[in-house]
């Protein structure tokens, strides 16, 4: 059941009405059901699966407990050590077995020896297995590192773990702001629920007219890119950056929402991440939730910056190449991960990577200065760079992707493979960008307008553009899904 | 919770009227002309209905039709006379043209190049080889005017029946529920650009929820049903002939041979059936010859088409 379905607001409505009517008084109660509408939504893909949320929740319940009882270092350390193997290696066998077992082929070939692969396994990805099973670590670590204690109810534990809303693509929500606020009796607000509904509608906008527009031409592109010349190529990989924002961040969006009508904040995800004006400001403002978790389960124990340079900038190696392995089994997202390191260290080295943390750009003005379009235009040339090695399939094809744009660069208009207008793909993104310019401030406010008229105009606007460009032939799954 | 509901309900209806509005001003649907059964039971289209045809999402295709007294899409009435050489073009919507100016059509393109020619185009959207003869039957006295008799077919739609009977799936569309529904301007337009299919989708799926699927191997089923099934088509061709009659000399199929099966390409070949193939000179052009949306011939297409009846006339 994906966000962008008829089944979901279906699912979506009858659950709304469930939970704030006949479970209200009870939040025992609303918990469970939150709890059966969470494996329900998780089980339209795939119902077996649910037994490894249950099992990985099982252990990171107890795991949180034993670590709690135990005063002994050591033994808080072991049952730490619990709950880090079970998920990595749930992780890793899902996700990275094979892998492993290909790459360990391909080494010893090259080393000469000729080895057939008959480990390998047809292993089926279970969605969402990358962000609940870092949901449920960050329990187990926060109650190590005593900023938590544990929860003794084990349903509301697991309403916490599974929550609809952000199970299967995050926000990955640590305990201490999730798991309080469904432990806790909510009360429904009307200002609340018309803030999700407004953030599920622009969620919706950026995934059907952004993401799922660009698409097919993104495909086309990166799947015919020895037969382009170079300036399509770039055409291709700058799209694919609005397309993998759309995507994600409409996503996330269409996420928050969703826990508003249920009276759960999430926390924020995406800080309009393409007008960074370096590349550490972009990873404040890009995927916040996995960059937050990297940050203070792997980077701050490893010494954080507070150690000497070389051991900070190994820190930042580390837990980039860390974040581009969590994206999936393949090289591409490796280099994709170092690529960002070597991006982030100069920022470091200079002191430059919190002088925007608390800023936006044009702060205090209408329109950028000069200086930062250069910094937005540098910084976005850099990422969108960056996702060659994102997008292409493999690491050769990666190479032979840069290798035609450096070399081969000519130039020749692109045709959309449907035979569409591109000028309307054109002239989309320039209004996307503009209007994402004027809400930059607060990305949970996508319709902040003083008067009422043009709240209600962004709105039409905003349903007209998703006829305009709804394509029913188009895959709707969204692309973190992989992850 | 009540204030939200009737707040989003009422934003809702703002905005489905605002669209509504916004579709009727950038005519983004299409207009539908009216349907009826004429006294010799020939399904057409009711005369003197002018409007536009929309494709795409974004107006990418847009033209205009104008239906004359015959009740058929074309700029000419129909008024075969002994003394004048007429064409009749019969067939589906290929022929019927909605996807081009009524003004730009094949018919047109012929007229164009055949001097002193007039082409009337006998098109209706679903018109099948029984639909075909049947008019044709109908219309005796105008047909037998008529000197060469151009009949579009497709093997895989146009054999289904083996007699004429009135489509009444078809005539539902003209029951007051869908005549209703299609001024709402929104609604047709959300229709073809297929938003309402999800919900058809779920609405089957619920429909067929509980019953049991029987599971039959494709690979048998596409081997034994495509042979029964040529077969069979051969068989209703052979009734339709008999019943509605065909005249060979002045009779001719306008049909694409890379889809029409060699088994009933034969058959035509062996019993002396005319047919213009079309697969031969599309399939060498250099340029795009359907619209983007769907299969239907766009303005170079029928061009080919065109080039392709009057070469063919002329070598006669």
């Amino acid at each position: 059941m994906v966000f962008n379905s008829l089944e979901f607001f279906l699912f979506l409505f009858i659950v709304f009405i469930l939970y704030w009517f006949p479970f209200r008084k009870n939040v025992k109660i609303q918990n469970i059901f939150l709890l059966i509408a969470s494996y329900m939504f998780y089980g339209w893909w795939d119902y077996r699966f649910l037994s490894l949320i249950l099992v990985s929740t099982t252990v990171d319940y107890f795991v949180g407990i034993k670590i709690d009882t135990r005063t002994n270092a050591l033994q808080r350390k072991l049952w730490l050590w619990v709950s880090v193997i079970f998920n990595v290696g749930l992780l890793g066998f899902f996700k990275y077995y094979n892998f492993f077992v290909d790459s360990w082929v391909d080494m010893v070939s090259l080393l000469g020896y000729d080895i057939k692969s008959t480990w390998t396994l047809k292993v089926i990805l279970p969605v969402g297995i990358s962000f609940y099973t870092f949901q449920t670590m960050s329990y187990s670590f926060d109650i190590y590192y005593k900023k938590l204690k544990p929860t003794k109810d084990y349903l509301s534990f697991a309403a916490f773990v599974s929550f609809f809303p952000q199970l299967v693509a995050g926000p990955i929500e640590r305990a201490s702001n999730l798991l309080s606020q469904i432990i806790n009796k909510r009360e429904f607000s009307y200002k609340q629920s018309v803030g999700g509904l407004k953030l599920i509608l622009w969620g919706l906008f950026k995934k059907v007219v952004i993401a799922d527009a660009l698409a097919p031409i993104v495909d086309d592109i990166f799947a015919n890119y020895t037969t382009y010349p170079a300036s399509t190529l770039v055409l291709g990989v700058t799209l694919f950056s609005f397309q993998v924002y759309g995507d994600f961040s409409g996503y996330s969006d269409i996420a928050i929402g969703t826990a508003k009508l249920f009276g759960i904040e999430l926390k924020s995800n995406f800080k309009f991440p393409s007008f960074s004006r370096n590349v550490a400001e972009y990873w404040q403002r890009w995927h916040v939730s996995l960059s937050t978790w990297f940050r203070h389960y792997v980077y701050i124990p490893l010494g954080g910056s507070r150690v000497s340079k070389l051991k900070s900038v190994r820190n930042i190696i580390i837990i980039f190449l860390i974040s581009g392995f969590w994206h999936g089994a393949n090289w591409t997202f490796i280099f994709w991960g170092a690529f960002h390191a070597l991006a982030y260290i100069p920022v470091f080295l200079m002191g430059r990577n919190t002088i925007y943390k608390n800023s936006v750009v044009g702060e205090n003005s209408l329109f950028p200065s000069l200086i930062e379009i250069g910094q937005v235009l540098l910084t976005f040339s850099i990422i969108t760079f960056s996702r060659i090695f994102f997008r292409s399939e493999s690491i050769t094809d990666a190479f032979a992707f840069i290798k035609r744009i450096c070399f081969h660069f000519t130039y020749e208009t692109y045709n959309h493979p449907m035979g569409y207008r591109m000028i309307d793909y054109y002239i989309l993104i320039t209004l996307f960008v503009l209007y994402e310019y004027r809400i930059r401030k607060d990305e949970r406010s996508p319709f902040k307008f003083k008067s009422k008229i043009i709240r209600f105009i962004a709105y039409t606007i905003v349903v007209l553009g998703m006829l305009l460009f709804y394509d029913s032939n188009v895959d709707r799954s969204f692309i973190y899904f992989q992850f | 919770m009540k204030r939200l509901f009737l707040k989003t309900s009422l934003y809702v209806i703002l905005i489905l009227i605002s669209l509504e509005v916004i579709v009727r001003i950038l005519h983004l649907a299409k207009d539908s002309p009216t349907r009826y059964i004429d006294e010799h039971k020939v399904e057409k289209w009711v005369p003197n209905q002018e409007g536009y045809s929309v494709t795409g999402n974004r107006r990418q295709n847009f033209s205009k039709f104008y239906i004359n007294n015959s009740g058929y899409n074309s700029y000419r009435e129909f008024t075969p006379l002994k003394e004048k050489v007429e064409i009749a073009l019969v067939g589906d919507s290929f022929i019927e043209g909605f996807h081009q100016n009524y003004y730009n059509s094949i018919g047109k393109k012929i007229e164009n190049r055949l001097e002193g020619v007039e082409v009337y185009e006998y098109g209706y959207a679903g018109y099948d080889l029984a639909d075909q003869l049947h008019l044709i039957y109908a219309y005796k006295n105008q047909f037998d005017l008529i000197d060469h008799v151009i009949l579009g077919f497709k093997f895989e739609n146009d054999l289904t029946r083996g007699e004429y009977h009135v489509m009444q799936d078809r005539m539902h569309l003209e029951s007051p529920l869908y005549r209703n529904a299609r001024k709402i301007k929104l609604l047709v337009y959300i229709q073809n650009i297929g938003v309402l299919d999800p919900v058809r989708q779920l609405v089957s799926q619920l429909m067929s929820f509980g019953k049991p699927k029987t599971i039959i191997s494709e690979e048998i089923v596409i081997k034994e049903s495509i042979k029964a099934k040529h077969l069979s088509y051969i068989e209703n061709f052979k009734s339709l002939i008999e019943i509605y009659g065909f005249d060979k000399k002045r009779f001719v199929f306008l049909l694409d041979t890379n889809t029409t099966p060699q088994i009933f390409l034969n058959y035509l070949e062996n019993n002396d059936f005319k047919y213009i193939d079309t697969f031969r000179v599309l399939s060498k052009s250099s340029k795009p010859t359907t619209l983007i949306y769907d299969r239907h011939w766009n303005n170079h297409g029928r061009s080919i088409i065109a080039t392709l009846i009057v070469d063919y006339l002329t070598s006669l």
